[in-house]
């Protein structure tokens, strides 16, 4: 199905193009004629884009508060991060601008975990089914989203082997070989690799997929207190890559009893929020394992004075969900947004070409000329060269794809040393003179990285509410907020917030608790949990989720 | 464990009584095996399942000294793999994980060739790793060539699986699936897209590296709109290939074509570089295919070309994986264990301070740190052994036996003539063993630079010579034989038919390795059939 639409679009596509080409010379003539300047040129393409949207479908056809999860999906695969992949459900094609965020994450990621001493490895992807049984709690967990190969060519295997879901139970029985005494520790191991989860929900790219890229951190230490402060040290990053590279507010804190990860100590998370759909998201996790799988898998040491004892584990996650949670807060009607720093282009430089005028070519070079400066003052750039399309049609794909910045380049322009610079984020337009160009475009660059974060903090502030009683808390819930509410930290009562909201006009499953968030505001001696009303003990965010 | 990241509700893992099972039938088969059975190398013949291997029993014997090779090669690659850390085995037979040591290696080559990829106009991707069984079986030949290899998945989420699903073995065919609908005309080309990605083929003989049920590559994949592109393009990689075995990890590979019964399946036209390993057995390290409109004309990938025609796209695909790794420890290594070239090695110069009593400590140690500050600044990776556990003469062994290029030792004495000693891993004993070289930054650095090159160069003639003297030129088949038979490679003119071939191969053991870019000029008879040849063809046994 996908496939017919991709067909219909092409070839649309092509006959549009022609077309609006030969509008595109007579309207540029026209504003060059009757004397309106290169003003009205760069407006008179403006109009032109709108117009070529509406009959070629190349933009988003549809409003992003209106129909989130189909602007998402168009976003993710007219955006050209994603293809479908209608063979297999629920899997997904990354293309190369999604590689390439993918690897800048990595980069920084990789760049922060070596000064913690955490060295890179490979573990297979394939986990003898009793390995996988080991742990309990695990394998229940998981058994419902386990791929089998049961067959090798033509024969069927005595022993189905699963594709990792998670490499636990593929990396601890090496941790038991691999250290002996005191001198083994800490091990702190990391590995970027694909898992599968056969997951039957609601498959989304990014946020849901049955096969996804991630980075998986396994630790062991001799003591709690070294262990406790690397689950920290490693939320930091993440929460850096989060809110540095990729300009989401995030925040940082502790998983409920209900909501940690089984077999574990405790859980931290980043949670994001999405106010177009009022639901947090989480976005990435560090796991305080305890003694809990040391004992399982035997992983001890003998201490300094000779005395075995148990390791205190780790283990953290972040995966390609980043990218999509990227999308999800920056996007707008017009596609993608970017936030700089991620973004695999920067600039796009766009030639705003009158067509049988003699200086096409010197308008060719001029780009070209743009592009090497930038380039060579480190800035992604590039320009978009396809003679096929109108400037028009380049301006929608440079917005529907997201470049933080476009620089238009036309005969006005070229005859005034300057170049028309249009901001991604905010729609603003200035003609800077070409000697400061580079400073201008840096400028703008770190703007609108800081901008893009503030806008999405101020969003989601917005959507921030405190609450104290249950009221208060079914009204904010249906007004799709982000809920700070005092809680007395009891498991059934989570379960019963759960139950009591499922099933609201807001659809989806029921609220639960997002985290605890690091940062508590005071809490009063009287203050009352807004369930149960016992004493509260702490406030915690509520919500819906992904 | 970091499950929880993509879990949408963690309910389940909590409160599993709800959820579904794999079939029992299933998971009884799963509980029963659980002995230790086959390690690396000794697959029993004759069971067609690999068996689940308890990870407490292991045959990665990393506290042993290192079998010499000159006595069990193989027995010494797997030593040299276990001790040096480069890997170990995983839990299922003939998997293995890849430990930093090892890693740190394919980093480096994945650095190098992702550069030259870029430069040649090439875009990373990620394709999933299932490719539905009938995609497969769209190219006859392909299915046929690796069908017995396939790893399949049948159970997903607790249910049988509608169509079972392919563990990618390579991805031509969901590539090509794809290529189809995002190229439409001409100016869609060429498309030329790479991924770095696990594949999976489920062969019964593995070895660490060199052969195992997963492995990691790159794939390249091109679509082009003429032949003469898509055979340049094909000609390119190889030699892009060709350069990095030579320049980077001094492996005087041979490149050439190969014969037709050694063409990838599906493929038009296979390229490959063939190197000799230390036992002079022949490893195919890398492959560049020129894959005509094969695939294209089972998946229909057509473009409109200038004059508005649909013709079918030429295609080539191209691959290195971690196979390589294996043929650096086994081309350079020798009796003490790893030898690296420095141009891929993680660590080029490992410093061993040297005291004895503690008055000496300190100034030594401040010494060796200035000397690793200085190299560290100047770019050279270095590693400064200063742990008190063990003794300098342990420490020379250790990193020997790892096989860093350069060793800086620095003792009391040194420090008080401002001096250190440098020592070649390449040349054993006193020979490589330079003393009084100034601790002078400057001088020390360029001294080391031009001795990393120095070595570098050298195991490549090193290289050269053993490649050169064990190839041996051949105009009969009895010479062919004898040459195989005392373990060389034998090249000879060739023009006889795939049955000839193929019994060269029942009869000797040796394959076409390739048919080598560079021939010799003059006529030919074919060393089989008599016949006029046209070229010479290179036999060897190979991995």
């Amino acid at each position: 199905m996908v496939k017919s639409v991709e067909d219909d679009l092409g070839t649309r596509l092509g006959s549009q193009m022609i077309s609006d080409e030969n509008s595109s010379v007579v309207k540029t003539n026209q504003a060059l004629l009757t004397g309106e300047g290169e003003a009205s040129v760069n407006s008179s393409c403006e109009r032109k884009k709108k117009e070529m949207k509406k009959e070629t479908r190349l933009g988003i056809s549809v409003k992003r508060d209106e129909d989130y999860g189909n602007w998402y999906s168009e976003v993710c695969r007219f955006g050209d991060l994603v293809e479908y992949y209608e063979s297999v459900k629920g899997i997904y094609i990354l293309k190369p601008s999604a590689m390439k965020i993918w690897k800048t994450i990595q980069r920084l990621f990789d760049a922060e975990i070596e000064k913690m001493n955490v060295e890179e490895y490979y573990f297979p992807i394939f986990v003898p089914g009793s390995a996988l049984e080991k742990e309990k709690n695990h394998i229940e967990g998981f058994a419902p989203e386990v791929a089998w190969v049961t067959r090798a060519g033509d024969t069927e295997l005595a022993t189905p082997f699963a594709l990792r879901p998670t490499s636990e139970t593929v990396i601890y029985p090496f941790f038991s070989k691999w250290i002996r005494g005191h001198r083994d520790l800490p091990l702190k191991v990391y590995q970027w690799c694909n898992v599968v989860r056969w997951e039957s929900s609601d498959p989304t790219p990014f946020i849901r997929s049955r096969e996804f890229l991630w980075q998986e951190g396994h630790t062991a230490f001799a003591t709690k207190e070294e262990a406790d402060r690397e689950v920290l040290d490693v939320l930091n990053i993440y929460s850096r890559v989060y809110e540095e590279l990729l300009a989401v507010p995030v925040i940082k804190g502790i998983k409920s009893e209900n909501e940690k990860f089984a077999g574990g100590l405790y859980t931290t998370s980043i949670e994001a929020f999405i106010p177009s759909t009022g639901r947090g998201i989480q976005a990435a996790t560090s796991h305080s394992l305890g003694q809990n799988f040391a004992k399982m898998f035997d992983v001890t040491f003998e201490d300094k004075k000779g005395k075995r004892s148990m390791v205190w584990q780790n283990s953290w996650g972040l995966s390609t969900r980043s990218i999509g949670v990227m999308v999800m807060t920056h996007g707008d009607d017009e596609g993608l947004v970017f936030p700089p720093r991620v973004a695999p282009f920067q600039v796009v430089v766009i030639q705003v070409p009158i067509k049988g005028a003699a200086d096409d070519q010197v308008l060719c070079n001029a780009c070209e000329a743009v592009k090497s400066t930038l380039q060579e003052a480190g800035i992604r750039a590039k320009v978009d060269i396809r003679d096929n399309y109108s400037c028009g049609w380049k301006y929608a794909d440079q917005e529907l794809k997201g470049s933080p910045l476009r620089i238009e380049i036309g005969p006005r322009d070229l005859a005034n040393d300057q170049v028309r610079i249009v901001r991604r984020d905010t729609g603003a337009k200035m003609d800077v003179k070409r000697g400061g160009m580079i400073e201008q475009v840096k400028d703008l660059l770190e703007k609108i990285q800081r901008n893009l974060y503030d806008v999405a903090k101020r969003k989601v502030e917005e959507c921030t509410q405190k609450v104290e009683t249950w009221d208060e808390f079914v009204k904010a819930l249906s007004q799709k907020k982000l809920i700070l509410a005092p809680w007395c930290d009891e498991v059934e009562v989570e379960k019963d917030v759960k139950k009591r909201t499922r099933g609201d006009e807001t659809g989806g499953g029921g609220a639960k608790t997002l985290c605890t968030p690091l940062e508590q505001p005071e809490l009063r001696k009287d203050t009352l949990c807004f369930a149960s009303g016992k004493p509260a003990k702490k406030w915690s965010y509520w919500g819906k989720s992904y | 464990m970091v499950a929880s990241l993509r879990l949408p509700s963690l309910t389940s893992i909590l409160f599993p009584a709800t959820t579904r099972r794999y079939p029992a039938s299933l998971r009884r088969t799963v509980c029963l095996r659980n002995r230790p059975l086959s390690g690396f190398a000794t697959a029993p013949s004759g069971t067609a399942s690999p068996e689940t291997k308890s990870p407490e029993v292991d045959r990665l014997r990393s506290d042993r000294a290192v079998t010499p090779r000159s006595q069990d090669f193989n027995a010494w690659y797997l030593d040299v793999i276990a001790s040096a850390e480069l890997a170990d085995y995983g839990p299922v037979r003939g998997t293995m994980v890849i430990r930093p040591y090892g890693y740190a290696i394919w980093e480096a080559i994945q650095d190098y060739l992702n550069v030259k990829f870029k430069e040649t106009g090439h875009s990373n991707m990620y394709f999933p790793q299932f490719i539905p069984y009938s995609f497969i079986e769209k190219e006859a030949s392909h299915v046929e060539g690796f069908s017995p290899e396939l790893a399949l998945v049948t159970v997903g989420g607790g249910k049988e699986l509608e169509e079972k699903l392919v563990v990618r073995p390579t991805s031509e065919t969901i590539v090509n699936h794809m290529f189809t609908q995002w190229i439409h005309s001409y100016r869609d080309l060429p498309l030329m897209i790479n991924q770095w990605a696990n594949v999976t083929r489920w062969e019964m003989r593995t070895k660490p590296f060199i052969r195992t049920l997963e492995f990691l590559w790159q794939e390249g994949h091109t679509a082009h709109a003429s032949p003469e592109e898509a055979e340049k393009e094909a000609k390119q990689m190889i030699e892009i290939y060709t350069r990095f075995a030579f320049e980077q990890t001094a492996i005087p590979v041979i490149p050439g074509r190969k014969s037709k019964l050694e063409t990838f399946a599906g493929a038009d036209i296979t390229y490959t570089i063939e190197a000799m390993m230390g036992d002079r057995k022949a490893l195919q390290a890398g492959t560049s295919h020129n894959l005509g409109q094969n695939f294209s004309r089972a998946f229909g990938t057509q473009f409109a070309d200038e004059n508005g025609e649909r013709q079918h796209v030429w295609q080539t695909s191209w691959a290195v994986s971690t196979r390589f790794v294996g043929g650096i420890i086994m081309t350079h290594g020798d009796d003490t264990g790893l030898m690296l070239p420095p141009k891929i090695a993680p660590i080029q110069v490992v410093i061993v301070p040297i005291w004895k009593k503690d008055n000496e400590k300190t100034g030594v140690l401040s010494a060796a740190s200035s000397v690793k500050e200085a190299l560290q600044t100047a770019g050279v990776r270095v590693k400064l052994d200063d742990t008190d556990q063990r003794t300098p003469g342990w420490k020379f062994n250790f990193w020997e036996m790892k096989g860093i290029p350069l060793r800086i030792e620095i003792g009391p004495r040194d420090v008080s003539s401002n001096s250190v000693v440098v020592s070649r891993r390449d040349i054993p004993g006193k020979a490589g063993k330079v003393f009084g070289i100034s601790m002078e930054a400057s001088t020390l650095v360029a001294y080391v630079k031009e001795k990393l090159d120095e070595i570098q160069s050298s195991l490549l003639e090193k290289a050269v010579s053993f490649r050169d003297s064990n190839i041996v030129d051949v105009n009969s088949y009895d010479e062919l034989k004898d040459a195989i038979s005392s373990g060389k490679w034998a090249r000879g003119p060739w023009s006889a038919s795939d049955a000839d071939e193929q019994r060269v191969k029942e009869e000797t053991g040796a394959t076409i390795r390739c048919f080598p870019f560079e021939q010799t000029q003059g006529t030919k008879t074919c060393l089989m059939t008599g016949n006029p040849a046209e070229e010479v063809a290179i036999f060897a046994k190979s991995y």
